[in-house]
């Protein structure tokens, strides 16, 4: 596909997003930080459902080697990265989704924290340009390297060619386990919900 | 139009975005929203600085700026899709924080996310709609660290709403 091509289905895949999530509220910090102070489970529910979708999804097409999955080598990077990231965005009160939205509605608070999310990178450049960790991509090999603290490279398309199972399988063994979460969460729901007989009293 | 006219269940939002997502990732790629932001930063400073900005190797080693970079497009389009939401749905207009405490705390929040999605090399949408979907090792370790974070940062918050 030509890069026009490729960034037209971008833009248009973006404005549906656009509208669903500034129709819906949607927030990823809010899926997280409502269901650890206020028990609000809205978001959280949203986000495990379209985890289940798109689990099935990507791994059914990847099962046929289709589609196009992340390719990088991945380490303690990721897990640090994202603990800053997790601080950052509640402490924002928008994740990189609704800073977009919120922005798009009118609010000068999200356009101030997209600007600082862009300083936040720029000067993450500087620091990278003198450590150069974690490993450029032009750098990975897909096996591990302790020493960065690198562990390698692995997917269901990884699991499919080293156990001879579709990757689906392990897809479908995925969604058992954000099916039986997002069961917890109805369960947990439905305990505190005054009975209606009850509530009328 | 109705469906401007009352909150959209977040489920059914999200529903139809995983399956535009399976259509993305057919495409071109699972939805992310970090890369785009590192590109468009990258395209500013470039702006900025000019040919300075060669002496920072990052920005020809990892992300050489370029406008065909289709990551910067979903941004753009999320943006202006809310902003039509907005308009049609009447809900658009400027709201500004009020007190002090709250443009501190988005100044540091936007800064924490910036370095932590370019030391992870992802972000939350490509962590829950890209790496994890995919079953990618980095999807369970950047789940862990977001989990971990916004623990974090929901406790630094309840001391702050607490005052």
């Amino acid at each position: 596909m030509s890069v026009l091509g490729e960034c037209l289905i971008a833009f248009i895949f973006g404005s549906c997003v656009g509208v669903l999530v500034q129709r819906s509220r949607f927030c990823n910090a809010a899926a997280l930080r409502d269901a650890m102070l206020f028990k609000s489970f809205r978001n959280t529910k949203a986000l495990l459902v379209a985890m289940m979708i798109l689990t099935v999804g990507f791994t059914a097409f990847m099962s046929i080697g289709q589609g196009h999955p992340m390719h990088f080598d991945v380490g303690m990077n990721q897990m640090i990265g994202l603990f800053i990231f997790g601080i950052g965005m509640v402490l924002a009160g928008a994740c990189t989704v609704s800073t977009w939205v919120k922005a798009g509605e009118g609010n000068v608070g999200a356009m101030w924290a997209l600007l600082f999310t862009f300083i936040g990178m720029f000067l993450f450049s500087l620091m990278w340009s003198v450590n150069y960790w974690p490993p450029a991509p032009g750098s990975m090999t897909g096996k591990p390297n302790f020493e960065a603290l690198q562990f390698g490279f692995s997917n269901a398309a990884t699991l499919q060619a080293k156990f001879k199972i579709p990757a689906l399988g392990f897809g479908l063994i995925q969604v058992g386990v954000l099916y039986a979460i997002y069961r917890a969460i109805i369960k947990k729901e439905n305990k505190h919900k005054i009975p209606a007989a009850s509530a009328g009293q | 139009m109705n469906f401007f006219n009352k909150t959209l269940d977040p489920v059914v939002a999200l529903v139809a975005i995983a399956v535009l997502d399976v259509f993305l990732f057919v495409v071109v790629g699972a939805w992310t929203v970090g890369g785009g932001e590192t590109m468009m930063t990258g395209l500013a400073a470039k702006a900025v600085l000019g040919d300075a900005l060669e002496k920072i190797p990052f920005w020809h080693l990892v992300f050489p700026p370029t406008w065909g970079y289709w990551k910067i497009y979903i941004s753009f389009g999320m943006v202006f899709g809310a902003f039509v939401s907005a308009i049609i749905s009447k809900e658009f207009y400027l709201r500004i924080p009020k007190r002090l405490s709250e443009w501190v705390m988005i100044t540091i929040g936007g800064l924490l996310m910036g370095v932590g999605i370019r030391l992870a090399f992802v972000c939350n949408v490509s962590t829950f709609f890209g790496l994890t979907p995919q079953m990618n090792m980095g999807g369970y370790l950047a789940i862990t660290g977001i989990i971990a974070g916004a623990w974090v940062g929901s406790l630094v918050y309840k001391r702050i709403l607490e005052g």
